[in-house]
């Protein structure tokens, strides 16, 4: 050990040298390299051309130009609100109705509610599944099954969010406070009465707050849902643009625009008036 | 009215009780007492049941313990924060309810409800029926909890350092209302503490543990300071030793 230095009144000590991890700098060559290998092929097979940019500039600009002004007549502007309607419309059913179906999985597929480990393995596998199919893909299977139309949303909005909220819920009560349960469980109530009196009433407030924030998102993808034809303004803006209306689809862009960051405020205004309560 | 008898309790290699005998009759509190570690709450998970005994048995009027004749009351209280008051004591009377009649607090029978507020009346705080639970203070929250043990309608009541996360009043007043209910509701309440002193002035007898045997049992007046403070060793005292 070498003694301080003393310089000026302060105490100095000479830094010793690091010691060598010759292991961890061969496996963080490897690591670099393959993370640059797979970028690489990555920029070939998305033929990322910068070429192309510059050459679709001038489609760009034509587009631009056609598109502005946005098309605020009534003819357009009044089909547009209806249909944002029926996006929030689209999103707030799929979001309400995948509630039962998302409390029963949650309540399955959390250690300590669900009855077995087989029910549980089974409650989970289903959630991923259901999270793993984007909603996209259930749209076109459903536009399929009952035709075009704002329902096949509705229906596949329900499929995925019962994945996502079910995982969602189910994390939150296996993250609850295992006191009260415990304390029911003493008093002799059943695995039913147990979840009924202590493990929902005391989640309440992230089961609001996840289920705001995934009304939120709905909304957003039952938009995309519309472009495969699931209804609402998305197909709309399909619409417009396979008739070269550029102008009217600014119009369905800008409607969507207010729809989206009105429901977002309003999510998260009442996301924060329940935080405090917890 | 509960008989421990013979309690020998092992985790892994390791002995926690060894051969403990300790009852409570009906109408007595009893205090435990014993530095950390020396098995009080393992003495009392095993006479409700929550652990596995490799030795002895709990008995209640000589019969083999039952899954409805203890009501426990816990450290952290462990009530529903968001539910009335009401509720909680309510949800002490679970286990004898049917699904049909508790699936949601509104459909708690009137009866249920008519017997909740009387015991919250026992504990004193029939006016706070409809308050939050999580808005009473933790005295008051640990008497809604021995409110909800009453509703149970055990006749043995055990308590893991009931007080030990309140404040000294609270502490006295929730001790006074255990040795209260168990005199007057001849109830058999055996109560882990902490501290000496309190022990003293509230429980009828006390037992102390040490290394998982009972080495104290008697009434507080005839058991000297001596005794009592020979159960906490110096070296239970947390040690500031240099690290070396
Ligand atoms: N579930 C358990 N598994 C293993 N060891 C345990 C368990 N519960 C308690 N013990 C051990 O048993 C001993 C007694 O614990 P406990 O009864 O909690 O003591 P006390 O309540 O008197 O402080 C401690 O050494 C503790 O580590
Ligand atoms: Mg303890």
């Amino acid at each position: 050990m070498s003694t301080p230095t003393v310089t000026g009144g302060v105490r100095r000590l000479p830094v010793p040298a690091r010691p060598a991890h010759p292991r961890r700098r061969v496996v963080g060559g490897i690591v670099t390299a393959v993370v640059v290998a797979a970028h690489v092929v990555a920029w070939t097979s998305t033929e990322v051309s910068f070429g192309a940019l510059v050459e679709g500039w001038e489609g760009m600009a034509d587009f631009l130009s056609e598109a502005i002004p946005p098309d605020l007549s009534w003819e357009v502007l009044g089909p547009s609100l209806d249909g944002a309607l029926v996006t929030l419309w689209i999103g707030l059913l799929g979001t309400t109705l995948s509630v039962p179906l998302s409390l029963v999985l949650a309540l399955l597929a959390a250690r300590g509610t669900a009855p077995s480990g087989w029910v549980y393995q089974g409650a989970r596998s289903l959630l991923s599944f259901l999270r793993a199919v984007p909603d996209v893909v259930f749209a076109l299977i459903f536009v399929t099954a009952v035709g075009l139309g704002p329902f096949p949303g509705v229906l596949a909005i329900v499929c995925h969010n019962v994945g996502v909220m079910g995982k969602l819920w189910a994390e939150a009560l296996e993250d609850a406070d295992p006191g009260p349960p415990q304390a029911l469980r003493s008093a002799g109530a059943g695995r039913i009465q147990v979840a009924a009196h202590a493990l929902l009433p005391t989640v309440t407030p992230q089961f609001v707050g996840l289920l705001l924030y995934r009304f939120d998102v709905n909304v957003r993808s039952s938009l995309v849902l519309g472009l495969v034809g699931a209804g609402g303004i998305g197909f709309l803006i399909n619409q417009s643009i396979q008739l070269f209306q550029f102008d009217e689809m600014l119009t369905h862009i800008l409607v969507v625009l207010v729809l989206i960051v009105a429901v977002d405020q309003l999510s998260a205004l009442v996301r924060r008036r329940l935080a405090p309560t917890t | 009215m509960l008989a421990l008898s013979g309690i020998t309790v092992r985790f892994g290699d390791r002995q926690v009780l060894s051969g403990v005998d300790v009852t409570v009759a009906e109408g007595e509190l009893l205090a435990v007492l014993g530095a950390n570690g020396s098995g009080k709450s393992t003495l009392l998970r095993a006479a409700a049941g929550l652990v596995q005994v490799h030795g002895g048995g709990v008995t209640v009027d000589g019969r083999p313990r039952g899954p409805l004749d203890v009501a426990l009351v816990f450290q952290q209280i462990h009530l529903v924060r968001r539910r009335s008051v009401l509720d909680n004591v309510c949800s002490g009377a679970l286990g004898r309810l049917p699904l049909r009649s508790s699936l949601v607090p509104a459909l708690f029978p009137r009866v249920v409800r008519e017997e909740a507020m009387a015991c919250l009346d026992r504990v004193g705080l029939a006016d706070r029926a409809h308050d939050r639970a999580g808005s009473l203070s933790g005295g008051q929250q640990q008497r809604v909890a021995v409110a909800r043990a009453l509703c149970q309608r055990s006749r043995i009541v055990l308590a893991d350092e009931p007080v030990s996360a309140l404040d000294p009043s609270a502490a006295e007043q929730v001790l006074a209302l255990l040795a209260e209910l168990a005199h007057d509701e001849r109830l058999a309440v055996l109560a882990v503490l902490h501290q000496p002193d309190l022990a003293r002035r509230h429980a009828d007898r006390i037992v102390g543990l040490a290394d998982g045997r009972v080495v104290l049992d008697g009434a507080p007046a005839t058991l000297g300071t001596g005794a009592v403070d020979a159960l906490y060793p110096a070296s239970s005292v947390p040690e500031l030793e240099a690290v070396s």
